[in-house]
């Protein structure tokens, strides 16, 4: 036990350290962010309450609903966790740095296996029981539980989490011996990957819309008679939900008692059973995952073009950058494969407007094609700071520990960072275009509103890649191993949250110009001479948005990286 | 040339240079020694700008390296002692693109690129990726990359660390051959055989100040009863820690 606790106590330190010690100001981030996810969490709270309220309110079918949805979110918690143990196990057992440390000292297997396996669990489960905990307050709320409902929750919760963590870490142990741990790694990403794309094609495709069609009613009604059918009996979520649903409807704890008993027993063996594997598999698995892949680059393939043809309007240092840049990009696995879920964002959002129903409106149709274009500049923008965020926003910290090489050579600091602007600006202009230009075609929209449009998104997305460009030199994270993360911090929250706003004031501002131009235009009658003088300050107070978004950034990015000391 | 005048460094409470000024001539190899943490490093990475002084002022071959950093970094090769190095490029690519950051010719890159690779006997991993080279490889490569742009000032710290007997011999002979090209080295190492080995002149630093400066002979000569420069650089950097590290030896003995 006190190996154990001793195995722990690094993680527990540096914890608190930096949660004491850190930056100046970091004190006010943590603040921020825990605001920020309080705010999510009361949001979770709140549709859910709203949703459960409904539910029971709902004669027949709203008991048997609110039943299955416990069933559902126990199953989603539990597949998510044990995909998250699998992923995490596979740093924390294999790709760890103090490892060698930890196998070269006189500590058993099996304390290093117990310490590893609660470091696993409690990275992998703290945010989906912190965002999972509203759902089931919610429960006990609406349905007046009492205290044993939330005794039984905390049971249930405990065994459930062990067991994911238990299938999550046995899986790896097994998965390494097969492949190598780094190949495992990116084999496993590329899965959870294409599992997210085709779970929301999927989910697209349904067309779930439909459901508020009283056409399709006869569908909803054979879909309510499917969902009286029992689940497996042989899954922990049906055991959770056998635990808790009694209790929330007053039906005894007898059955309650066996399955709560068959939670914890499984969890048991199956934690007992991972630890007998690690023994057996963790010294293998670690030596294979040591072994250094071997990766000869051919000369003059497509990446040295499209590198080339990058770089080539650029002088010599930007186009060394340039190249760098997007070599690394595409021979990072965690890099080029979310280009797959920036194509299904494309699809699912042109196919949104393929099938709006719009000829079933009140509103005119011509009339309500056009204002649902205008709207959508600002939807796309949004689509294009949600891409800002994972790739423009991590540019500067992509550098890592290399960036020493760019503070000692004669590159200035300003070149630096245009040239990351310049590398980023066109692909996101062409999603940004593509979904306008797609989307405006399928809605039919009027000449006036394709290029009001197409040229507002245009200079929008300067302003968005100066704002990532900026914002991620402002918030560098060099340190981090892994640079997916970066954009989960506090300065990518500063970045959605500007380029919010940012977008706002751009369509705020243009809505009433575009709007009058529009109507005086479809009634084929001429402008009024005092309109004339306001839509043109309307535009240039745009115009000014637009530069302060694209030098202001950029202007504080540059004094900040400069004032920052290299590693 | 190298010229520190008065630069100090401080962090938060730790005050890691004090008021140093040094003078490293042009074709000379300057040894910079001291114990751990006597800030040896911080004014490395302050002459690679990659720190900021907070006083003084540090000139490359005449140039304020404050006021004109890139005419000042143009003519300096770094060699780090960690080899933190682009890992998803191949040697031969992370070359070309250290060639783009100091303005080196397409045609002058290809031939340097050959002699350095094969100088440093890396020419069977060129197009490898960096992230599957070992540890003394990557500093070979950082090697290579620093003397790319025929560097008038090289800095280096550590240059033994992760290097083979024959890797270090070829450092040395590197070095020599540097210097006699007119190319000023400051070199920071704990390795005083090098030192005495290579260097024209020696400065000690101990707790962020120069303690002394000159040949090794004279060093020695300061050093009253030193025979060698490991003796001379224990005396001056404080004598008890070899006592204490014969107790301490002891006390391991049983």
């Amino acid at each position: 036990m006190k190996t154990y606790l001793l195995l722990l106590s690094p993680r527990f330190w540096s914890l608190v350290h930096r949660i004491r010690g850190g930056e100046e100001g970091s004190t006010g981030k943590l603040f921020f962010m825990a605001g920020v996810a309080l705010l999510f969490w009361g949001g979770i709270f709140y549709g859910f309450y709203k949703a459960l309220e409904y539910f029971k309110e709902a004669e027949g079918f709203g008991l048997v609903l609110a039943h299955k949805l416990m069933g559902m979110v126990w199953l989603t918690f539990f597949v998510i966790l044990v995909f998250s143990n699998v992923i995490t196990s596979l740093s924390s057992f294999f790709l760890s740095k103090d490892l060698d440390l930890l196998h070269a000292s006189p500590t058993s297997l099996e304390n290093i296996f117990w310490a590893r396996f609660t470091n696993t669990l409690v990275d992998s489960s703290w945010m989906v029981v912190f965002f999972g905990m509203p759902v089931y307050l919610v429960y006990g709320l609406v349905f007046h539980a009492g205290p044993l409902y939330y005794l039984s929750l905390v049971g249930v919760a405990v065994p459930l989490l062990v067991l994911a963590g238990a299938l999550g870490v046995s899986a790896t142990q097994i998965l390494v011996n097969i492949f190598p741990a780094r190949r495992t790694k990116d084999i496993l990403l590329l899965l959870s990957i294409l599992l997210i794309i085709l779970l929301y094609l999927l989910f697209r495709l349904m067309q779930p819309e439909r459901l508020v069609n009283p056409d399709a009613f006869t569908t909803v009604v054979g879909y309510f008679a499917s969902m009286r059918a029992p689940s497996s009996p042989y899954l922990p979520s049906y055991w959770a939900t056998a635990v808790l649903w009694p209790q929330l409807n007053d039906q005894g704890l007898s059955d309650a008692l066996f399955y709560l008993a068959m939670l914890a027993s499984t969890a048991l063996a199956a934690a007992m059973l991972a630890s007998i594997l690690s023994n057996r598999l963790n010294r293998p698995g670690f030596n294979r995952s040591q072994e250094a892949a071997r990766r000869i680059i051919k000369r003059a393939s497509p990446l040295d073009a499209l590198a080339f043809l990058a770089g080539w309007p650029f002088a010599s240092p930007s186009r060394a950058l340039i190249a760098k840049d997007i070599k690394a990009f595409f021979r990072d696995n965690t890099q080029w494969s979310q280009i797959l879920l920036l194509l299904a964002l494309i699809v699912v959002y042109l196919y949104n407007f393929s099938v709006l129903p719009l000829k079933k409106s009140p509103i005119p149709t011509f009339y309500l094609q056009n204002f649902i274009s205008f709207l959508n500049i600002g939807l796309a923008s949004f689509v294009v700071a949600s891409l800002g965020v994972r790739f423009v926003f991590p540019a500067v910290s992509q550098e890592g520990f290399s960036y020493w090489i760019i503070r000692s050579s004669p590159l200035s600091l300003k070149r630096f960072l245009w040239t990351k602007y310049w590398i980023y600006l066109p692909p996101l202009l062409v999603v940004a275009e593509v979904l306008i230009v797609v989307s405006n075609y399928l809605l039919d929209v009027t000449p006036l509103m394709m290029v009001v449009s197409s040229v507002t998104i245009f200079f929008l997305v300067l302003g968005i890649v100066a704002l990532g460009v900026g914002l991620g030199a402002v918030y560098p994270r060099f340190e981090t191993e892994n640079i997916v993360q970066v954009a989960t911090g506090f300065g990518g929250l500063m970045f959605m949250i500007l380029s919010a706003i940012y977008v706002g004031l751009v369509v705020i501002l243009e809505a009433w110009p575009v709007y009058t131009l529009f109507v005086h235009q479809l009634f084929g009658r001429a402008l009024p001479s005092w309109k004339l003088p306001l839509i043109a300050a309307c535009f240039v107070a745009v115009a000014a948005v637009h530069v302060t978004a694209v030098v202001l950034p950029m202007r504080v990015g540059l004094r900040r990286l400069g004032d920052r000391e290299a590693h | 040339m190298i010229e520190l005048i008065k630069v100090s460094k401080q962090f938060r409470q730790v005050l890691a240079v004090d008021n140093l000024s040094l003078k490293v001539n042009q074709g000379e190899i300057y040894g910079f020694l001291g114990p751990n943490g006597a800030g040896k490093t911080t004014t490395i990475r302050m002459i690679a700008g990659t720190l900021k002084p907070t006083t003084g002022q540090i000139r490359i071959d005449g140039r304020d390296l404050e006021k004109e950093p890139i005419a000042a970094k143009r003519v300096l090769g770094i060699i780090p002692d960690r080899p933190f190095l682009y890992e998803k490029l191949t040697g031969h690519e992370f070359l070309r693109f250290m060639a783009g950051l100091y303005g080196v010719s397409n045609q002058d890159f290809e031939e340097r690129a050959i002699e350095l690779f094969e100088l440093f006997e890396l020419g069977d991993w060129r197009h490898e990726l960096i992230e599957s080279y070992s540890h003394g490889m990557k500093q070979r490569l950082i090697m290579s990359s620093a003397m790319l742009h025929r560097p008038k000032v090289l800095v280096v710290d550590e240059p033994l660390v992760g290097l083979d007997p024959r890797g270090g011999r070829l450092i040395k002979n590197i070095f020599r051959q540097l210097k006699q090209n007119g190319v000023s080295i400051l070199m920071s190492t704990h390795t005083l055989s090098l030192a005495a080995e290579v260097c024209d002149r020696i400065g000690i630093i101990f707790h962020g100040r120069l303690l002394t400066e000159g040949t090794a002979e004279s060093l020695l000569a300061q050093a009253k009863g030193s025979t060698q420069l490991e003796d001379a650089f224990l005396m001056l950097t404080g004598g008890q820690q070899e006592q204490a590290l014969a107790r301490f030896l002891d006390i391991g003995r049983s």
